[in-house]
């Protein structure tokens, strides 16, 4: 089985500082946390992007890995959509038919808006299998649809570890465990429903249910409108 | 509260987008749409970063000019200018001529107002996308625009977070406020919405009406479900 293991993690920028100790198996991992808390350090640091000051990364069984910046372009390498699409490693034809830009094949990446480069971008990346995901807020910039899509596929992940690093309120995965960063430090909630409860973070429609004592089964956008409309347990 | 008229746009060509007549009132509009409706390109055009290829903008019946507003860009490391935090806030008031007391003054009453004076020393790459584009509406608001153009900046922010920023755009003071967001609940706050697609006007009005239209759509707002 593939693990990710943060063992003894800190990381200070200046006066702030990041502490992580934990351990992520396959499934899907939902990252919250205030503005500024240390979820975007968890992403590079997971990614080893970022070294820790102390502390070890380790990946045991990971064979392939990638992460997905929250600004999508700091990916663009290649200089057309097409020539962006096969840095991926993925078949350029069926990434660009499946964004909808087939007929743009030629196109300056930079010349798209800022969401249909992120879809763009999470087209690609969800074209190949991963061991370790790591999404470092996904749904930024997407119209519903896209949001809609990209939290399908999240959802639909067969296997493999799968972070995701989101202020997102209305249009979350399928959910199997829940993180929270609180200023730095990584805390465990548990496994979705019963982690909600403790949930500091949580997005509005999870707030509200809560207040009327209700807890959707999961966090997709079909799980809380049952819950909303659920008039018996 | 009496709506006045504060945007007009007529025969407006810019790139993908064709309008041919739209009025912006005073208040709070948000703009929607679709990824690559053209919605960034048209806050540009109200924000006077550009400028039509033909047809008018005018703002209290005078042409529109940059500078006017305050803007916030949707990608955070494009609002800054300075390194530092503080300088950063500092510097619409500094091309504007204010005294260094004045300056320092009115720095340390917004940090102070938003609960980011802790901000003020440190330098813009240390701090997360959220944060930077906090300080992005503080120095937009610093000035007391008469027009603020946000472009999707909540989209970097979580519930709380999200609050706060509306209670400081709420005390700007500006008297007209367009906003693009992927929110719908949060366009469904605000006072009239604007729907492109595909670079032209799809529907225009209040919420209620707006979104009677897209009832059967994503968009439709999650809490009138």
């Amino acid at each position: 089985m593939v693990k990710l293991s943060l063992i003894k993690i800190e990381k200070s920028h200046g006066e702030w500082k990041c502490k992580i100790d934990a351990c992520f198996i396959p499934g899907v991992h939902l990252i919250t946390g205030r503005v500024g808390s240390g979820k975007t350090t968890l992403a590079l640091l997971a990614a080893r992007v970022l070294q820790p000051d102390q502390g070890v990364v380790q990946y045991e069984g990971i064979r392939s890995h990638a992460l997905s910046f929250q600004y999508p372009e700091y990916h663009i390498t290649g200089s057309t959509l097409e020539k962006e699409a096969a840095s991926y490693g993925v078949d350029p034809d069926r990434a660009l038919a499946l964004a909808g830009f087939a007929d743009e094949r030629s196109e300056d990446p930079f010349r798209l808006s800022r969401g249909e480069l992120k879809a763009f971008h999470l087209t690609c990346l969800f074209l190949r299998q991963w061991d370790l995901l790591i999404l470092d807020e996904p749904f930024s910039a997407l119209d519903c649809k896209g949001k809609l899509t990209v939290s399908g596929c999240i959802s639909e992940y067969k296997k493999g570890i799968i972070l995701v690093a989101t202020h997102e309120q209305h249009f979350l995965p399928r959910t199997d465990y829940l993180w929270e960063m609180r200023s730095g430090l990584l805390t465990f909630l548990g496994t979705v429903p019963e982690a909600l409860k403790s949930w500091q973070s949580a997005p509005s429609p999870i707030r509200s249910l809560r207040a009327q004592g209700i807890l959707p089964a999961n966090l997709t956008q079909q799980d809380i409108l049952e819950a909303a409309c659920r008039t018996h347990d | 509260m009496e709506l006045k008229v504060m945007i007009e746009i007529r025969d407006l060509v810019y790139r993908n987008l064709h309008i041919p007549e739209l009025t912006i009132h005073s208040g709070t509009t948000a703009l929607i749409g679709k990824n690559g409706s053209g919605k960034t390109t048209l806050l540009r055009l109200l924000a006077g970063l550009s400028q039509p290829e033909s047809g008018l903008i005018t703002l209290k019946e005078k042409p529109l000019i940059a500078g006017a507003t305050g803007f916030v860009n949707e990608y955070p490391d494009k609002n800054a200018l300075f390194s530092r935090v503080y300088d950063e806030l500092a510097g619409p008031l500094r091309f504007r001529y204010y005294s260094c007391d004045d300056i320092r003054d009115r720095v340390l009453e917004v940090a102070g107002q938003a609960g980011l004076d802790q901000y003020l020393n440190r330098t813009m790459d240390t701090l997360s996308g959220g944060e930077k584009v906090l300080i992005a509406l503080l120095s937009a608001v610093i000035c007391g625009p008469e027009i603020l153009i946000l472009d999707e900046f909540d989209s970097h922010l979580d519930y709380d977070t999200q609050e706060e920023a509306d209670k400081l755009i709420a005390s700007s003071g500006s008297s007209l406020i367009v906003r693009c967001t992927q929110n719908m609940d949060l366009a469904a706050r605000c006072g009239a919405i604007i729907v492109l697609q595909g670079g032209s006007v799809l529907h225009t009005g209040p919420p209620e009406k707006v979104f009677a239209a897209l009832e059967t759509t994503c968009c439709y707002p999650f809490t009138w479900r």
